[in-house]
């Protein structure tokens, strides 16, 4: 009598076990999987990009008034995440991160929240943004009938299609100058200055469709 | 003396009864990754079961859409008590992407009470397996109660 599998099975008894024993023998996340939320409120400029980006609205977003400015929280609700990792990859500060940590088990629905709390202060008053240096050129281009508003009053679009940022609510993400098509923008953030090269610009619109705070004007 | 034999083995193997309430399946292939033999589910004594009737654990994945809500309720109410309702997805939770759509009639917790939240989209195996221990632990405290 023929028996040709008592090799293989007798084999298989005293061979390691193909199953990953988790439990006890606890697993590592792959390389660059997305798991838990880590938020840095630090790195955090309040420029809302992630919260427009997400496709479950799972980033909600509270402002309150306190002394030192304003006091802004971030949440993200872990139980209407798709991991998608989206509003990290528009973060210009890269103030959201993804870890492996996929033990997301909870009983409450509070326990899959992350949030993150900082203050913002107000921007210091500069005396006068950068702009009489291009208010001569435009001038004569709209034919020198309105006059080139003053930069203390409130900005008002520009009659010839080129972008106009409000510094009073600008917060200098760099998004408008990433986004620019030309690279006609130069906006510095340490100094707080945003410049536009106008020979560069096209008044495609493009940087006032990507600005989170809807401060430029065109 | 037979019934707490019967009460010592039910404790150790909860049977689970998946119900897929408008999923995109991503999260029921995982479930069913946990029973293959590289997770192996069953050596902890976690069993599908056919049935509502047969089992003590009932894991519910997708955004509950109006088509599926009474056949959810209706296939949860058959489950006997203690039983615990477990969410798998970040669907049943909230809605995930699917919120707002004119079909979509969740969360599951508007319904009935959910006892464990497995997040992640679609959980990964291990979480699936630390969420079916969790929900174990729940339906033991639940019997010691009754």
């Amino acid at each position: 009598m023929d028996l040709p599998f008592v090799k293989e099975a007798v084999k298989q008894l005293f061979s390691k076990s193909s199953c990953a024993m988790y439990p006890a023998v606890p697993s590592e996340a792959a390389p660059h999987y997305r798991g838990r939320i880590v938020y840095h409120p630090e790195l955090c400029i309040n420029c809302g990009m992630c919260e427009r980006v997400c496709s479950g609205n799972a980033i909600t977003r509270k402002v309150e008034k306190v002394e030192e400015g304003d006091k802004i929280t971030m949440t993200f609700n872990l139980g209407s995440c798709t991991f998608c990792a989206t509003c990290a990859d528009f973060c210009s500060r890269h103030a959201i991160e993804f870890t492996g940590d996929y033990h997301m088990v909870a009983t409450k629905e509070e326990d899959l929240l992350v949030s993150g709390t900082f203050i913002k202060k107000p921007p210091v008053k500069k005396p006068a943004p950068p702009k009489p240096a291009a208010a001569p050129a435009a001038a004569p281009a709209a034919g020198g009938a309105p006059a080139p508003a003053a930069p203390a009053a409130p900005v008002k679009p520009r009659d010839d299609g080129k972008p106009v940022n409000d510094p009073s609510k600008c917060v200098y993400c760099t998004l408008c100058a990433r986004k620019c098509p030309a690279g006609a923008l130069e906006v510095d953030r340490a100094a707080k200055t945003w410049t536009l090269d106008e020979d560069k610009c096209v008044g495609c619109g493009t940087c006032a469709e990507a600005c989170p705070k809807k401060c430029i004007l065109i | 003396m037979f019934k707490k034999l019967i009460a010592e083995s039910t404790a150790k193997s909860p049977w689970l009864f998946h119900i897929n309430a408008g999923s995109c399946n991503g999260c029921d292939i995982e479930l069913v990754s946990v029973l293959t033999p590289r997770y192996d589910a069953e050596r902890l004594g976690f069993k599908l079961a056919g049935s509502p009737r047969h089992a003590d654990i009932v894991v519910v994945t997708g955004p509950v859409t109006a088509q599926s809500l009474p056949r959810v309720l209706r296939a949860i109410s058959q489950v006997p008590e203690p039983r615990c309702i477990v969410t798998m997805g970040s669907c049943p939770q909230s809605g995930n992407v699917f919120r707002g759509s004119y079909s979509v009639v969740g969360p599951l917790s508007k319904y009935v009470h959910v006892d464990v939240d497995v997040a992640g989209c679609a959980p990964k195996p291990q979480a699936v397996i630390d969420g079916l221990a969790l929900a174990t632990k729940i339906l033991k405290e639940k019997r010691e109660a009754k």
